[in-house]
């Protein structure tokens, strides 16, 4: 049992964000933690910048991950890791997403994106942590539909070193939450996204 | 990981599950057999009420979407009044709209149980401003109960029925949106049998004018009797068992942390690594039991309130200490901010201040490492949907009005009408208050007919407002509008659901939890009143809906035009669960001129611009398939994806 452990969830409204966050409280309720799942609802969800904290072990109380104290930040779009990176705690890992979703603001040529050296720059040196990107999209499309683009991410979050989790665990959880014509789909899904971090993460 | 509303009646005491404060408490008010829910939504209280909602027939109990928070307050006081258990809920600016009731009723006292359960939005996540219910409490000597956590907030819900019950008064339980909008471990506790079996409670109202018609006479006698049972309160609150003494007795130096504060209290201690303490948790900021003040002064040489927002438990502290001699240095604002939510990280700098210590995180430099992020990340505020008829509806407004007109607009997604490239939302201040604005500025630019004197030129005013909003306080405003001869446009943008809050049915979509009511057309209510003109028109048409807006603007007099058709995220919705596909658009490069319009006046976020061909492109993902682009452009760029693509 760990004392504490702090996921922050990012990305952009409508990208399964918040079922994500659900998913891991449960699968650390289920392994006998204590838990606490951090929201945002209501307006500030439409298409806007979205953060969920994920927190469980043997003593938690707030459902905020304090600044610095996140072990990992899982990130559904780039720049939404960049935006929450106060959160990392030194030698945490950044699990991001590679496909970018330009705000408006980006297109209307009032706001530029940062390149992907940018963002890893800044989480490496400036933030001591580790970043690794993977097309989770691309993967979900793989495995059969786009929309288990978050299962991917938590499968490949599964792998990170000192995830208290098992992966067993967390497995079953999704097997049991999603619709039963589902359930292939998105057991293809989080495979694909152990694989690929066990690739980027070298295990 | 069942589905909530499952869970919520599931006949399993002593079964741990992880649930949403606002689900939480329904479970609550279920274990409390109560009779009776009524409320209208409102972030971050709504999944309370939707959960009651899905529950209601499963559990034999009465519940309504209201009009608006005060009809809502009305409906579950009556209930109580009945003998029932029942219960209403709102977000804390709902509390202002119930106001009038509210602070009426209180000497009238309740038969049944009755809690008002108010969600407040410290830090503005969802919410026009930023108040503290507590306050409120305060003013109309109502005590409030303030959960420390999701499980809490459940036994707090059950236990605020039985204070209610014994003193006959009304009882408020507040929570912050991280206590809604956070889930927790929560165990369930038995349910009656009469929820178990579905059986539908009915009252018995005994009259008693002298008590329930607050004419001054009554009025007069009733103040008195609330002061005395706030004081009886006060003293049973000592026994409260959501307050208690705990850290280490003999300490010098005290903390007070009421409801969640007592969370990032607890945390900060144990990051600080502190045990030297003794703390006051307070699960009910008002009234503050002075007998449990008593014991825990007892000994200490210096006591640290740590509360969010306003200092109400405070005042009431320094008070009762000034009152009984006690002259230690009692600290609370002037070491924790008075504004925005609480954080861990603000208690652990409190306390570290507090006790003389060093944090235990550098958040400076963790600052100042931040600060070149923030200088480099794009804003990414939230915006209307792929394919929201509305978008089409502002722009079709802009360009019937011209960017002179002024745009008044109200409490809902539509509000995102402000952000560019839309920019057609100049005011929003309370629900409703989009039509009397509209009417004032009429009033002070143009001037209306019968006047002596009016003006030749005048302004363009078109206003904006929801469906719901609408029916909330739309209402009077319209009749207030009519009657006094105004010159306005209003626009009701009527996506046939409360969108913003979570597709809750209103008036002009007629369903209720309890199967179909009787639906009320937006249009019908306008002629009625006597709008000069009327009209309906589907947003998806935008060449249709700019005529009818030039049309509207250019009739004398208050003109209605009810832009309808369903929010788009709730159609998408229902088209995912039943498995059906949508048309999804996609950019003829050869016909795109690069000319931006899409991107620069219509602003649909599955529209992008590829910076190196230079040419405007739709992410598939995100395309919910309007087909608004193909309208907007001038070349004719945008065209359906074929099957395959």
């Amino acid at each position: 049992m760990v004392k504490e452990y702090n996921i922050v969830i990012t990305g952009v409204g409508g990208q399964g964000i918040l079922t994500a966050a659900n998913l891991l409280g449960w699968a650390a309720l289920h392994a006998g933690y204590k838990v606490r799942v951090g929201e945002v609802h209501g307006m500030s969800q439409r298409f806007g910048s979205v953060i969920a904290y994920v927190r469980f072990g043997e003593d938690v109380y707030g459902a905020m991950v304090p600044e610095g104290k996140a072990d990992v930040i899982l990130a559904f779009e780039p720049v939404e890791a960049l935006r929450y990176i106060n959160y990392l705690k030194e030698g945490g890992l950044v699990i991001a997403n590679s496909n970018p979703i330009p705000p408006v603001q980006v297109s209307m040529g009032l706001a530029t994106y940062p390149s992907m050296e940018e963002i890893k720059k800044i989480i490496e040196e400036d933030f001591k942590g580790k970043l690794i990107t993977l097309d989770a999209e691309k993967l979900a499309l793989e495995a059969g539909n786009v929309i288990t683009t978050n299962v991917v991410l938590i499968g490949a979050l599964t792998q990170t070193p000192g995830f208290p989790l098992s992966e067993e665990h967390v497995k079953e959880v999704i097997r049991l939450s999603v619709p039963k014509k589902a359930v292939d789909v998105n057991m293809k899904a989080f495979e694909l996204g152990v694989k690929a971090a066990k690739e980027l993460l070298g295990l | 990981m069942a589905k909530v509303t499952d869970i919520v009646l599931w006949d399993k005491p002593g079964e741990r599950v992880l649930l949403l404060g606002n689900h939480a408490i329904a479970r609550g008010a279920l274990e409390a057999n109560i009779a009776v829910f009524a409320a209208y939504p409102g972030t971050p209280s709504s999944e309370l009420t939707d959960t009651m909602a899905a529950v209601a027939e499963k559990a034999g109990v009465y519940m309504e979407y209201s009009t608006n928070e005060k009809v809502a307050f009305e409906t579950a006081l009556s209930a109580a009044w009945s003998g029932l258990r029942a219960m209403t809920a709102m977000k804390h600016v709902g509390l202002n709209v119930t106001a009038d009731t509210f602070l009426s009723a209180v000497g009238m006292g309740v038969e049944g149980g009755f809690v008002i359960m108010v969600a407040d939005d410290p830090s503005m996540w969802s919410s026009q401003n930023e108040q503290d219910t507590r306050v409120y409490a305060k003013f109309a000597q109502v005590p409030v109960l303030e959960p420390s956590s999701p499980h809490e907030a459940k036994e707090m819900t059950k236990y605020a029925f039985e204070l209610s019950e014994k003193f006959k008064h009304m009882v408020i339980l507040r929570t912050t949106t991280r206590i809604s909008h956070a889930r927790g471990d929560v165990v369930l506790g038995e349910l009656p049998e009469e929820i178990k079996q579905a059986k539908r409670k009915f009252g018995d109202f005994k009259k008693d004018p002298s008590r329930f018609v607050d004419v001054p006479s009554n009025a007069r006698r009733f103040h008195p009797i609330i002061l005395e049972k706030i004081e009886k309160i006060r003293e049973e609150l000592a026994e409260c068992p959501f307050n208690w003494i705990e850290g280490k007795e003999d300490a010098k130096v005290g903390i007070i942390a009421p409801g969640l504060a007592y969370s990032y209290v607890k945390e900060a201690l144990a990051w600080l690594g502190v045990d030297d303490v003794k703390i006051l948790k307070l699960g009910t900021p008002f009234p503050v039991p002075y007998k449990l003040l008593e014991k825990f002064f007892d000994g200490l040489e210096r006591v640290l309130i740590v509360e969010e927002l306003e200092p109400v438990v405070e005042e009431q502290v320094k008070v009762w200490a000034f009152d009984n001699g006690i002259r230690i240095p009692i600290h609370g604002k002037d070491y924790v901010p008075r504004v925005y939510e609480m954080t861990t990280r603000r208690a652990v700098t409190a306390i570290a201040k507090f006790l003389g210590l060093e944090t235990p995180v550098d958040f400076e430099s963790i600052d100042e490492r931040y600060k070149k992020v923030s200088a480099i990340v794009p804003p990414r505020p939230p915006s209307l949907c792929p394919a929201c008829p509305h978008r089409n509806t502002f722009y079709a407004i802009k360009k019937a009005a011209g960017p002179n007109a002024i745009f008044p607009s109200d409490i809902g997604c539509y509000t995102l009408g402000l952000l560019p490239p839309l920019k057609t939302v100049d005011t929003t201040v309370a629900m409703g208050a989009s039509i009397g604005v509209a009417h004032g500025l009429d009033v002070a630019l143009n001037g209306v007919p019968g006047e002596k004197e009016t003006k030749e030129k005048k302004k363009i005013i078109v206003a904006t407002i929801g469906d719901s909003t609408f029916f909330h306080t739309g209402l009077p405003a319209l009749a207030n509008a009519i009657y006094n001869r105004s010159n306005v446009v209003i626009v009701v943008m009527d996506n046939l659901v409360t969108a913003m809050t979570g597709d809750q049915p209103n008036p002009g979509t007629g369903d209720t939890p309890h199967g179909p009511g009787k639906r009320i057309l937006i249009e019908d209510v306008a002629k009625a009143m006597g709008a000069d003109f009327v009209e309906v028109v589907d947003p998806y048409d935008i060449k249709a809906t700019y005529e009818v807006m030039k049309k509207a603007i250019e009739t004398e007099g208050v003109s209605v035009v009810v832009a309808r058709r369903v929010c788009a995220l709730h159609r998408v919705g229902e088209m995912r669960r039943r498995g059906e596909k949508w048309p999804i658009y996609t950019v003829n490069e050869e016909k795109c001129t690069g000319c931006k319009i899409c991107i620069n006046a219509y602003g649909c976020p599955a529209i992008y611009w590829d910076a190196e061909k230079k040419k405007a492109q739709v992410n598939p993902l995100i395309c919910w398939g309007c087909g608004g682009c193909a309208q907007v452009c001038p070349f004719g760029a945008f065209e359906v994806m074929k099957e395959g693509e």
